[in-house]
């Protein structure tokens, strides 16, 4: 109980006017004078003792009209429990992400939101959510601390990659759903790399508060870590020293000037050390070749040997898988030879590519199987033996690819293999004396993928087109558009496998494209994509997706993925292993993964490196995030937990409501003693 | 014209002399227009002759339609004499309303003093009293008799307490001729010492009249709560309690009444109960009964 203006309780001075009124004007009344008191008698006692009342009654109305006015404004408030604020929920979020790790970072974060949640009282609702590479809801709003604390303790340090603005987010839709004020407190290291570069992304609504429990040990602790590794992910010589190398680049943030000791570890075995001079919080790179490994999957990592502040994040680890070259069917029409000789030399010419081309003409096919192939290429190739054709629908349905070029002769023959759709016409742009450049590239496709495409849409701008078919783009995906809206390049899964569609061809007839230097890159990817020996090893980041299968329905008993983790455990259970299109990538270490097609991968998982900045948020952000200017933590604690127990109570309005009350009632009193007045007089 | 003999009316005139025409002449027309009061005082009645009449009397326009002789005989051609005495005491200012009793009794006597020379050609006089007679005008129909008169009633101010016994030597030495008494008082007194007091005033053959003139407050008073009574004679103080005047105090002062009232017509005189807030018709109604019936 408390005044919240008590300088008002000044006021009790007036008290002294109905004191004075009722000591000095009580006993003056004025006689009625009567003809003759011959028949009245005497009613003393009675009559003074009910005056007195009815006066003492008035009296302490109107004392107590003027104190509780003199209360309202002082506005009197009580601490109240928690218990009975309905709708206020209490939102704790724990970051489990991977820097998290470093030092006691996570116990810390742990204690304090448990302390948080022992503080809560028994009625207020509570939701428990873990902020790692996704946000994890770990329970409903519920009251049941015993739940609640369970889930919080459930709670283990994670390898995901914290986002404050995907936080932001989930926070904004919760609270569409929940009315009440939300308490929001977030235990976590602050890292500034976890802020959106969108300050608007972490806003929150407005019915939620705030606040922040930094659990920075020393954000000064020099941390040094591999930032990335580029290797082979197939190797298919050791000794071509053009492919057969690592190079890795060690990173320090913070830090000071220092020679770093690397080593390059495969299946557990250090088979090169490299010393390399770090500049201060800045980067250097360190080359190991040739890379000797042996056949099938090698789990390589590069680690740097020094401890520092953060040692989980030494070592950045990939997968390198050692096979002999791959063939590639490469079925072309029978006048049409450029194509593969274009194709041949993109594909020879690719970095990371070990495919030897197989050509063929389309009546050349009758007998070849598919599956010996790691993708079939059909150039122009719309005519083709019938049981070939079958066979390579087959092929296709059971998890193989096929990239198909429709040239010039496909204008002649509506029917498009394994496709499953028909030429519904052809633009040849020559005739109308007008080329078509490609207008629209989907650089997230992984047979165009591009980190920085540029101004000249990745180089794809500069390419003509004089001629394309025109396909029923339905149920496919279109990666690229020419200038007039004609589909260039189409991605469609039929079965377990995929088909690319060119809807102009490989050669240099219908199209100028293989005379650019984005053909390589295209054709390295498209066989990368196609062979999936892109997915089949290298690393890939944490809370990063493999796909396990084309398509969600299971085919069979031989459509069943597995996947086992860093652990040896395997995360997916048996129904999802029939019927799970996707894997996430929770934890860093090595995945051991049988896609449904059959073909093995061994995946190496690295956490994301902005995690290895410990460089929390300057405390100017941290304050406009949360909106406190308080000073100290440790006092924004207490104050937080105090005002979790208990919270104030303004009791103005009571007291106005209850002197209103008076009011009325010394309305009626006063009335009545001022008509019996007039009566005497 | 019935307003103008409310009490309510009446105070606002300041005029005795004018409220008293005023009363007594809306109070006679709205007698006239009453078909059912059959008060003549005119003509009586026809008799035969019998010798020994005077011939006078004889109505002669009727003996020469009929040949008979018939007397035309009139009422009421002899004068009274109307003596007033009005209690002037203390208690006689008390008021409820814009009127004391003492106003409704000076308006009364005004007003029969004006019905009764004016109208009547009566002789009228005023005794004030209250614990011994203030003041005495001769009963007389001299020209200026009706101004002293109401000079009389404007010095008549309240003044000491009642006592009947007192100037009641003096009454009966002043009313040695028969006539009519009218007796304007509260009476508060016991109704014994009243009467006992008044009844002599009847030896002489006087009629005598007690209007008991009372405030509607003192019949019925409405006390809301415990109030100090003052008494306007004696200057006594009383608290009193609501309960009391609403059960105990009605009882006695209807007891009052009636023991007034029952011993007053049991002496002869007729009593009649006038409430400050009535009109005075009832009081004027009275004295013209008394007035027809011989007096």
């Amino acid at each position: 109980m408390g005044f919240l203006a008590p300088w008002f309780l000044a006021g009790l001075a007036a008290l002294g006017v109905p004191v004075f009124v009722h000591l000095l004007r009580r006993h003056v009344t004025t006689p009625r004078p009567v003809s003759s008191l011959m028949f009245y008698e005497r009613g003393t006692q009675s009559s003074t003792r009910h005056r007195r009342l009815k006066y003492l009654l008035l009296f302490a109305l109107r004392t107590a009209l003027l104190l509780l006015l003199v209360l309202a404004f002082a506005d009197p408030f009580v601490r109240r429990s928690n218990a009975d604020a309905n709708g206020h929920m209490l939102l704790i979020v724990l970051d489990n992400s991977f820097s998290m790790r470093a030092g006691t970072r996570f116990a810390d974060a742990k204690r304090q939101a448990l302390s948080v949640l022992a503080a809560k009282s028994n009625g207020e609702k509570a939701q428990i959510i873990a902020l790692g590479g996704q946000l994890e809801v770990l329970t409903q709003p519920i009251t049941d601390e015993a739940q609640l604390r369970s889930a919080l303790a459930s709670v283990q340090p994670g390898d995901g990659y914290a986002s404050f603005g995907e936080l932001g987010r989930a926070v904004r839709s919760l609270a569409e759903t929940v009315r009440g004020p939300i308490d929001l407190h977030l235990f976590s290291d602050m890292q500034h790399t976890a802020m959106p570069a969108n300050f608007a992304d972490v806003i929150l609504p407005g019915n939620t508060k705030l606040v922040l429990h930094a659990v920075v040990d020393d954000p000064t602790q020099p941390n040094w870590t591999v930032e990335s590794v580029e290797a082979p992910t197939e190797l298919p010589d050791p000794k071509d020293l053009r492919h057969s190398r690592v190079h890795a680049v060690v990173v320090g943030f913070g830090t000071p000037a220092a020679v770093k000791s690397v080593s390059l570890i495969v299946n557990g075995k250090t088979i090169a050390s490299r010393k390399v001079n770090v500049p201060a919080s800045g980067r250097a790179a360190v080359d190991f070749a040739p890379l000797d490994v042996g056949y099938g999957f090698n789990r390589c990592a590069v680690r740097l040997e020094e401890d520092d502040a953060f040692t989980a994040d030494n070592a950045n680890i990939f997968v390198v898988r050692r096979s002999d070259p791959e063939r590639v069917l490469f079925v072309h029409a029978a006048g049409d030879t450029r194509s593969a000789t274009y194709f041949g030399a993109a594909l020879r010419a690719a970095a990371q590519g070990s495919f030897v081309l197989q050509s063929i003409s389309a009546e050349q096919t009758a007998d070849v199987d598919p599956s010996r192939f790691a993708f079939v290429v059909l150039s122009d190739a719309v005519i083709l033996p019938p049981i070939f054709e079958h066979t390579l629908a087959q092929y296709v349905v059971k998890g193989g690819n096929v990239l198909i070029g429709l040239g010039p002769g496909a204008a002649r023959h509506t029917s498009i293999p394994v496709w499953g759709g028909e030429v519904q016409d052809a633009h040849n742009y020559m005739r109308l004396n007008s080329v078509q450049r490609v207008g629209q590239v989907d650089f997230s496709h992984p047979a165009l993928e591009q980190a920085q495409p540029g101004h000249n849409n990745g180089g794809w701008a500069d390419v003509k087109v004089f001629y394309a078919a025109v396909v029923d783009s339905a149920q496919a995906r279109v990666a690229a558009r020419l200038s007039d809206g004609t589909a260039l390049l189409l991605d469609k899964t039929i079965g377990e496998g995929r088909v690319l569609l060119l809807t102009s061809g490989l050669e240099n007839l219908s199209n100028d494209l293989p005379l650019h230097p984005v053909f390589v890159a295209f054709v390295d990817h498209t066989a990368r994509y196609l062979s999936g020996s892109a997915r089949l090893s290298g690393s890939r980041l944490v809370d990063s997706f493999v796909e396990l299968r084309s398509t969600g329905k299971a085919t069979g008993a031989a459509a069943n993925a597995e996947v086992i983790g860093p652990d040896g455990q395997r995360p997916v259970s048996l129904s999802e292993a029939r019927t799970a299109q996707t894997f996430r990538l929770a934890r860093a270490g090595f995945y051991q993964i049988r896609f449904a097609n059959g073909r093995d991968a061994v995946i190496g998982v690295n956490p994301d490196r902005r995690e290895s900045d410990l460089e929390p948020l300057p405390k100017d952000v941290q304050q406009l995030w949360g909106g406190s200017s308080s000073s100290g933590e440790s006092q924004v604690q207490n104050t937080v937990l105090d005002e979790m127990k208990n919270r104030s109570v303004s009791l103005w309005w009571y007291v106005m409501l209850l002197a209103l009350v008076v009011v009325f009632a010394e309305t009626a009193v006063a009335s009545g003693h001022m008509g019996t007045q007039r009566e005497e007089a | 014209m019935q307003r103008f003999l409310d009490p309510e009316v009446l105070a606002s005139i300041s005029s005795l002399d004018l409220l008293a025409k005023t009363v007594v002449d809306g109070f006679v027309a709205g007698l006239h227009r009453s078909p059912d009061f059959g008060f003549s005082q005119e003509f009586a009645e026809y008799r035969a002759y019998t010798p020994g009449d005077d011939l006078r009397h004889v109505d002669w326009n009727l003996f020469a339609r009929t040949e008979r002789c018939y007397l035309k005989r009139y009422r009421g051609e002899n004068n009274s004499q109307l003596t007033v005495l009005l209690d002037a005491s203390n208690s006689m200012q008390y008021a409820s309303g814009s009127s004391s009793k003492m106003d409704y009794a000076r308006f009364l006597a005004a007003a029969m003093f004006y019905l009764a020379i004016h109208n009547q050609r009566d002789a009228a006089g005023l005794i004030v009293f209250d614990d011994e007679v203030r003041d005495y005008i001769r009963p007389s129909v001299r020209p200026g008799q009706l101004a002293r008169l109401f000079a009389g009633l404007e010095r008549a101010e309240p003044h000491a307490r009642t006592d009947f016994a007192k100037p009641l030597s003096h009454f009966q030495n002043a009313l040695h001729r028969r006539g009519i008494a009218i007796v304007i008082s509260d009476f508060y007194d016991k109704p014994e010492t009243i009467v006992n007091n008044i009844a002599p005033l009847r030896f002489r053959g006087n009629e005598v009249i007690l209007f008991h003139v009372l405030d509607r407050q003192e019949m019925r008073p409405a006390m809301k709560g415990s109030a100090v009574l003052v008494d306007l004679e004696t200057n006594l103080k009383l608290e009193v309690i609501p309960e009391y005047t609403r059960t105990s105090y009605l009882n006695k002062i209807d007891a009052h009444i009636e023991d007034l009232r029952s011993r007053a017509l049991g002496a002869g005189m007729d009593y009649q109960l006038l409430v400050t807030d009535q009109p005075l018709d009832r009081a004027l109604r009275e004295y013209l009964t008394l007035r027809q019936a011989g007096n």
